[in-house]
């Protein structure tokens, strides 16, 4: 993911460099070059091999009913995006899952990483240990260890139901089900946290002693201080975490498998059960593509959205 | 400028977030997925001065793989100019890795299959008719009934060798039953029989009367089998039988069972899903009866413990029908068409059938042994569990069902995308009538297996 970003800086800077550069003999600047592209060869292949070529190859199979055993594959049109929203009732439901998870999680998460992030923002003996203790959950958080973990957790014998003494079927419950995956997501808010506590860190300590002159208690100060210059690190954060959310699997593949009747059956784990269970890898394919366009509109309406509500203190010197 | 600015920033972020982590797993043709996870590749010791290589893939437990391995290496001990190189995993690695293997045309010579998909293997020309090696006596027969050779046939040839027996079966806990001072079953026993047996021994002792998915689609499979029908008709394009009213009935039991507490609700069963034969009620005591596949016997009763005593009695039937027990080939070994060996392969699965020595060490682990030679001689070694086992095969043998047809090409379709999700799910939950319920396992299930016919 992150082996990406450099690549559309790298060609502008080259180009801006080039008028200036002095000029070599045609030998040695061929050299030059080659000696570059052997540099970068390993990530340039991989790009290819993993990224791109895969990109291409999915968006062309979403056209076809390629279902890998079978040699005679064909065009099929639209028909796999027409099916999507027309005949396939699971589709739907998953549709309703992720919204569903990504517009509680991610609120309840980011509310959570801010609450623990002022909490953390003190200067206490010892606190650069708690940030550690508190960091420590999302590093483990997503692994397969900490889903099977939770799955005995809820489990009928598990620990929920020895200290609240009750006998909740949580994981087969269609009510409860999808909320110990959001509380596994929301245990998991060590990275905007993190970027919470050095955005809280940013803003100047005088606002809050003129406020304190004024006579504005803590609430006071976290609404008219806090939370308007801290717009832009939400912002941040939630674009972040949207797309993150979108893309949920590996807990609900673990610890729900998308049951009870559908309601943890997140987006890309229908994707991956048309793709390696059903074998449907065109179907799974034009699936993916409507995540992608799902996810960009989400994005774009976050963006659109930021000039009313995000706050850039350089505005106002403007 | 700030804005244009966010709208690239917006584009290259999803762009970068979402294809690279939905790329991969798009597209399998170009990422090789599968390699190196939780597979391996090893050559076996002993190969120095091999001049042929053989690649065996199987799935299974630890306790296969250990068995499976050291039975190679007893192989390669005979035929030193043989190196066989191996691959395992469990059921779904396997799969992904035989079906990545397919596209990219680099199958091993020996691959473990399953009678649900044999079918479609074959279908597909991946698969080796193996009836030239019968003939030549490479694949040795003797032992062998026809019976335990008939479900790897498809249209006249062999394609696949069974490599173990199964039959499914009801085990109770025959102390239970003695503490409830109830009769052990006859063996042609009926569901409604089965329903007061539940019943009352789960208001003689309090705990569950049964325990197992009594919805699981192989319950609806048997239920027809043993009406003389099948569940898909003959070119798999829809259902096979036209007469909803027994599964209207069977659903109807399961559900009053699960109402009354007599057997653990389907939301229980979802919440402990993926648990496997050792967390069985049963073996907690916590259930007076269970059904398992009979090669599972074993581990349930490792997990029981020492000093339990379990009976093992057929399934129930409906009023009026056949047995609902066939005897299935546990898995095959085939030899795959891309294979580059197949001389080697059908030695190979030969001595995995016929050979004393390897199936001592194999111990009908993967189901009882399909030559009479190879049982046996193993008889004597064979603990309580497994004993019972053979002895239950050998029972039910005469008056079984025979063996249905393999699964239709869309069956993991209706299953995975039908099946629970329309249809089992939403009624055990009370979403959904039991009429609506059967009415909708037909129209989807219909829908869904045209399709895959008609491609």
């Amino acid at each position: 993911m992150s082996n990406a970003l450099p690549a559309p800086a790298a060609p502008a800077s080259a180009t801006a460099k080039a008028p200036t550069r002095p000029r070599k003999r045609g030998g040695a600047r061929r050299t030059d070059n080659l000696m570059g592209y052997l540099f970068i060869a390993p990530w340039l292949v991989a790009f290819l091999a993993f990224t791109l070529i895969p990109i291409v190859a999915s968006f062309v199979l979403a056209f076809t009913n390629y279902d890998v055993l079978n040699p005679s594959w064909s065009w099929v049109g639209l028909q796999n995006f027409e099916r999507m929203f027309t005949r396939d009732p699971r589709y739907i439901k998953s549709l309703q899952a992720t919204f569903f998870y990504a517009f509680t999680a991610i609120p309840l998460r980011l509310a959570f990483a801010l609450a623990v992030a002022m909490l953390l923002n003190t200067h206490r003996r010892g606190v650069s240990t708690y940030r550690a203790a508190y960091y420590a959950p999302s590093i483990v958080g997503g692994s397969v260890a900490v889903a099977v973990m939770w799955r005995e957790i809820f489990g009928a014998d598990g620990l929920i139901n020895a200290i609240l003494g009750t006998d909740i079927t949580w994981l087969g419950n269609p009510n409860t089900a999808i909320w110990t995956l959001i509380v596994l997501a929301v245990w998991q808010f060590g990275s905007p946290m993190l970027i919470f506590l050095a955005g809280l860190k940013q803003i100047p300590r005088e606002f809050y002693e003129a406020a304190a002159i004024d006579g504005a208690h803590g609430g006071q100060q976290f609404w008219h201080i806090t939370l308007p210059l801290l717009t832009p690190i939400i912002f941040f954060n939630l674009v972040m975490q949207l797309i993150s959310g979108f893309m949920v699997f590996t807990q609900a593949f673990i610890i729900t498998g998308g049951a009870p009747l559908d309601t943890t059956l997140f987006y890309a784990l229908y994707l991956y059960q048309r793709a390696f269970v059903s074998l449907q890898m065109g179907y799974a394919s034009a699936m993916a593509w409507v995540l992608l366009a799902i996810v960009a509109v989400m994005t774009a309406l976050v963006f659109r959205s930021s000039s009313y509500w995000v706050f850039y203190g350089s505005q106002e010197e403007n | 400028m700030r804005n244009r600015m966010s709208g690239f920033a917006v584009l290259f972020l999803v762009m970068a977030l979402v294809l690279s982590a939905c790329a991969p797993a798009a597209a399998p043709a170009a990422a090789p997925v599968a390699e190196g996870e939780s597979t391996e590749a090893v050559a076996a010791e002993g190969g120095d001065g091999a001049t042929s290589e053989l690649r065996v893939a199987w799935w299974g437990s630890q306790n296969r793989h250990d068995r499976t391995i050291a039975a190679i290496e007893l192989f390669e001990q005979l035929h030193p100019e043989i190196k066989v190189v191996y691959e395992f995993s469990g059921w779904d690695d396997h799969w992904t890795k035989m079906t990545t293997q397919a596209a990219g045309g680099n199958l091993p010579d020996v691959m473990q299959q399953d009678y649900a998909r044999l079918e479609e293997w074959v279908s597909r020309g991946l698969l080796m008719p193996l009836d030239a090696y019968v003939a030549d006596g490479t694949l040795n027969f003797d032992n062998v009934s026809e019976s335990a050779l008939a479900g790897g046939i498809i249209d006249g040839q062999l394609y696949g060798v069974n490599l173990g027996t199964n039959s499914m079966v009801i085990v109770i806990d025959a102390d239970k039953l003695a503490e409830a001072g109830l009769e052990a079953p006859r063996p042609d026993w009926t569901f409604a029989e089965f329903e007061a047996l539940a019943t009352q021994l789960h208001e003689n002792l309090g705990i569950y009367g049964f325990t197992g998915g009594l919805s699981n689609e192989q319950l609806w499979k048997n239920l027809y089998l043993s009406l003389g029908e099948w569940v898909y008709n003959e070119d798999g394009s829809a259902l096979g039988y036209e007469d909803d009213q027994p599964l209207l009935d069977y659903l109807g039991m399961v559900k009053r069972m699960q109402d009354a507490g007599i057997i653990p609700t389907r939301e229980t069963e979802v919440a402990e899903q993926g648990s496997s034969v050792e967390d069985n009620d049963i073996v907690s005591g916590d259930a007076a009866m269970t059904y398992v596949w009979s090669n599972q016997l074993v581990a349930l009763s490792a997990a029981a413990g020492e000093g339990r005593n379990f009976l093992l009695v057929p399934m129930p039937r409906p009023e009026g029908g056949a047995s609902t027990n066939y005897l299935k080939p546990s898995m095959f070994f085939s030899i795959t068409s891309q294979a580059k060996n197949p001389d080697a392969a059908a030695m190979f699965i030969d001595f995995f059938t016929n050979d004393i020595e390897a199936n001592k060490i194999l111990m009908a682990e993967r189901g009882v042994p399909i030559s009479s030679a190879v049982r046996d001689a193993l008889q004597p070694e064979l603990d309580v569990a497994q004993q019972q086992i053979f002895n239950y095969i050998a029972e039910i043998e005469s008056s079984v069902s025979p063996i249905p047809p393999p699964d239709a090409a869309g069956h993991a379709n209706v299953i995975n995308n039908v099946y629970w999700p329309l249809v089992m799910d939403p009624f055990f939950y009370g979403q959904q009538s039991l009429e609506d319920t059967v009415r909708i396992l037909r129209e989807q299930a219909n829908a869904v297996l045209a399709e895959s016919a008609g491609q």
